[in-house]
């Protein structure tokens, strides 16, 4: 099949989702109050976006810097973890068990100290995303070929040259792996946390509408909040082609 | 006083450790390499043919004996008179032929341009011309074996160490590079200790052929080859050798099969 | 032996640190180890808590709906798309940018639509938990060797065959790892479900006692849900070793 006959299968797809939907509604299947009709949120979706463009940066800006505090303090740590043997086999287990736990359960504690607002939802964001950094970038690191640096030392690099030109190059691709997937980890951490205790952002004004039955604002919300995290992902993944010629 | 040889392995010995105890690769190794000779070490797998290889190269430190290169004990890795080439091409995936080409000499801080024309010097007579952009991926087993060549060679040294840089290639593939080799090494005039499983390759590639023996690994025996280049191997001469070395070689085989078993 | 020792010593680095901090900053806010014991008593007398047991049998309840609806949907799914082949085409990459949206984003609709009630929790965590195994599934199906493949097909295998015999121990590994992701999403969503809104379950609990600053009690909770999902993923991880090492 060819590319075009996908993509229009898979926009068919869609559109029959969405009369299907549409119909449901109408013909009385489903009840309007808690499943709108495609038409409703349409409807709607201008009204809305007033409101949820600068929720929508607010929570953007949480997310940033969760984001940056995480690839901050996540990669020199992967990179450590992943170079030292010795660490990787006594710190490994509890980064593994940390990152199993529900990071949901310790919001309540983040939000009771720093309270409702910026820092708790940032936080999180930092928190939900340091995992992956941490895990990929250590596994990167591991993976690094030993043939490669044999070569090197054939050669007579020292031990800068070694780090400089091969473990740095061989690494990055992980890196950007890493720095790729935290993005949406750190938005879920975000969002969580403003569902759970913000004022302010997206996830707050999500919650508010559900609980206020305004269906058709609220699914309006949800596909304006998909529709730009699908096109970030999407975006990433593009770069990471782009840059990665080489693999 | 006489120019000392370029390599001389004076009984050596090394031994692994493995979780089952020490395994002794080689044993009391000893082999002179005289100036631009061709010596191939031959033998079955696992006798430890790499193992004297790496420590020629000084990538690996023998237990005992010694190793002398013009007439100096080898300490390390030296770059200025020993490049190896590994079967592995062991090319940067993230850099282009030409920049595997030029990194030892960026190690030595050549200047890029310089580095550059080394480069495509060594790469357009490999028929590597127009490909000096490509990455590893992008080329073949054959070509990368080429560009991983013209990376040892770039360094200018009068001694070159192969482990078996042709064994991953095809079989037509290791015949065509074995040729080609030949033309390389008639045009440097560089000492060359070449590693293989091969009789083919050895018979067709050196002046000498040092057998070795199963593991733990010593020389058997050192067999002369001196038949003029090109070589064809279904020349009476060649034909002999083959057979002698054969007999020579299968005994250790057969004897390295049955330990492993 | 040298490794045990060091992270014993890296955990009770971390105690010590903890319990200092907390007794330094604000023994209420920053609950210190040394107050656990005592508040988890508490939590299981059930002292100033709802009684545990009804909100632990409900959630397990709702993560065991919710990982057996993952699964079966997840399966079902992944085995359409890989190996009717055109489906897959079509479908897998809608799958993909789906799976790029964090998904706490679905779960204001689904509270709206099936309420507050277990149902609501369950549809969250079948949807947390469905993307690992479908993923799985298809990433199963596809690294499956083309040889082994030939192989059985040149012996005469039919489709059922193939398929019992060739692909699924072929694909086990990878699957394995899919269901036990599935199963720890699952559980993490069931979890988020509760404490974003609900009127029970042990999501519900932590939410009240955190709701009345019960921080000992709250942290004494907070540890025993910890401990408990690392315990099913410490199963989930022996069951994967042995249905690896059994698959090759």
């Amino acid at each position: 099949m060819g590319r075009l006959t996908v993509f229009a299968c898979q926009a068919l797809s869609i559109a029959a989702a969405l009369l299907g939907w549409e119909a449901a509604v109408r013909g009385g299947v489903v009840d309007p109050l808690f499943v709108p009709a495609p038409s409703a949120v349409l409807g709607v979706l201008a009204g809305t976006v007033p409101e949820t463009l600068p929720r929508l940066g607010d929570t953007l800006v949480k997310t940033f810097l969760g984001y940056a505090l995480a690839v901050c303090v996540g990669v020199p740590a992967g990179l450590v973890l992943g170079s030292r043997p010795a660490a990787h086999a006594v710190a490994m287990p509890y980064v593994v068990a940390l990152y199993g736990i529900p990071k949901i359960l310790i919001l309540p504690w983040i939000a009771l100290i720093f309270g409702i607002g910026l820092s708790t939802a940032a936080l999180s964001a930092a928190v939900f995303a340091i995992f992956p950094v941490v895990v990929l970038v250590a596994a990167g690191t591991r993976d690094v070929d030993p043939a490669l640096v044999t070569v090197a030392v054939s050669m007579g690099a020292n031990r800068v040259q070694i780090a400089r030109k091969i473990l740095l190059p061989a690494v990055l691709p992980s890196v950007l792996t890493a720095m790729r997937v935290a993005v949406v980890f750190a938005l879920l951490g975000a969002l969580l946390a403003e569902m759970l205790a913000g004022n302010r952002g997206i996830g707050f004004q999500m919650q508010r509408t559900a609980l206020a039955f305004r269906a058709p604002e609220l699914f309006a919300i949800t596909a304006i909040v998909s529709v730009l995290s699908i096109s970030v992902v999407l975006f990433l993944e593009h770069l990471n082609r782009r840059l990665g010629r080489w693999r | 006083m006489t120019t000392p040889a370029p390599i001389s392995v004076e009984g050596v010995s090394k031994r692994y450790e493995t979780p089952s105890g020490p395994v002794p690769a080689v044993e009391g190794v000893s082999l002179t390499v005289r100036p631009r000779e061709f010596v191939s070490l031959l033998g079955p797998s696992g006798c430890g043919k790499s193992t004297v290889l790496g420590m020629i190269g000084g990538l690996v430190r023998p237990d005992s004996g010694r190793i002398l290169i013009d007439g100096e004990p080898v300490m390390g890795p030296n770059p200025k008179k020993v490049a190896l080439v590994f079967q592995d091409a062991g090319l940067f995936p993230w850099r282009t032929a030409l920049d595997n080409v030029g990194f030892g000499l960026e190690l030595l801080g050549v200047p890029t341009a310089r580095r550059r024309e080394i480069a495509l010097g060594l790469l357009e007579p490999m028929g590597l011309k127009g490909f000096e952009a490509k990455y590893p991926r992008e080329l073949s087993g054959g070509m990368r074996q080429r560009v991983a060549i013209a990376r040892a060679l770039a360094l200018d040294t009068p001694i070159l160490l192969m482990d078996e840089p042709f064994g991953a290639l095809d079989e037509q593939t290791r015949l065509l590079m074995g040729e080609w080799l030949v033309g390389v090494r008639r045009r440097t005039e560089r000492t060359i200790v070449f590693v293989t499983h091969s009789l083919h390759e050895a018979i067709a590639l050196s002046d000498r052929i040092a057998v070795m023996t199963a593991r733990p690994g010593r020389i058997k025996d050192v067999i002369e080859v001196p038949l003029p280049y090109p070589r064809a191997l279904d020349e009476t001469a060649a034909v002999d050798l083959h057979a002698k070395l054969w007999a020579q070689v299968r005994e250790e085989s057969l004897r390295a099969m049955e330990g492993q078993s | 032996m040298r490794v045990w020792c060091w992270r014993a010593a890296v955990l009770l680095a971390a105690l010590l640190l903890w319990e200092g901090a907390a007794r330094m900053l604000n023994p209420i806010l920053y609950v210190g180890p040394s107050r656990l014991p005592s508040a988890l008593g508490r939590v299981l007398a059930t002292r100033d808590l709802p009684p545990l047991s009804g909100h632990v049998w409900l959630t397990l309840g709702e993560i065991t709906a919710a990982y057996a609806l993952a699964v079966a949907g997840g399966l079902w799914v992944g085995f359409l798309l890989g190996l009717r082949k055109t489906l897959g085409r079509i479908y897998e990459p809608l799958l993909a940018a789906l799976y790029a949206v964090p998904s706490v984003v679905w779960y204001p609709s689904l509270m709206l639509f099936l309420g507050l009630g277990p149902a609501s929790k369950i549809a969250f965590g079948v949807l947390l938990g469905f993307f690992p195994v479908t993923l799985s599934v298809l990433a199963g199906i596809r690294q499956v060797p083309d040889t082994l493949v030939v192989v059985a097909v040149s012996m005469g295998a039919g489709r059922w065959t193939l398929f019992r015999k060739v692909m699924l121990p072929a694909m086990a590994s990878t699957m394995v790892g899919g269901l036990r992701s599935g199963l720890a999403l699952s559980v993490v969503g069931v979890l988020v479900g509760e404490l974003l809104g609900a009127r029970a379950g042990l999501g519900y609990v932590i939410n009240y006692a955190y709701g009345l600053m019960m921080t000992a009690e709250y942290a004494a909770l907070v540890v025993l849900v910890a401990a408990a999902v690392l315990l099913l993923d410490g199963v989930g991880s022996v069951i994967e070793g042995r249905v690896k090492r059994w698959a090759g």
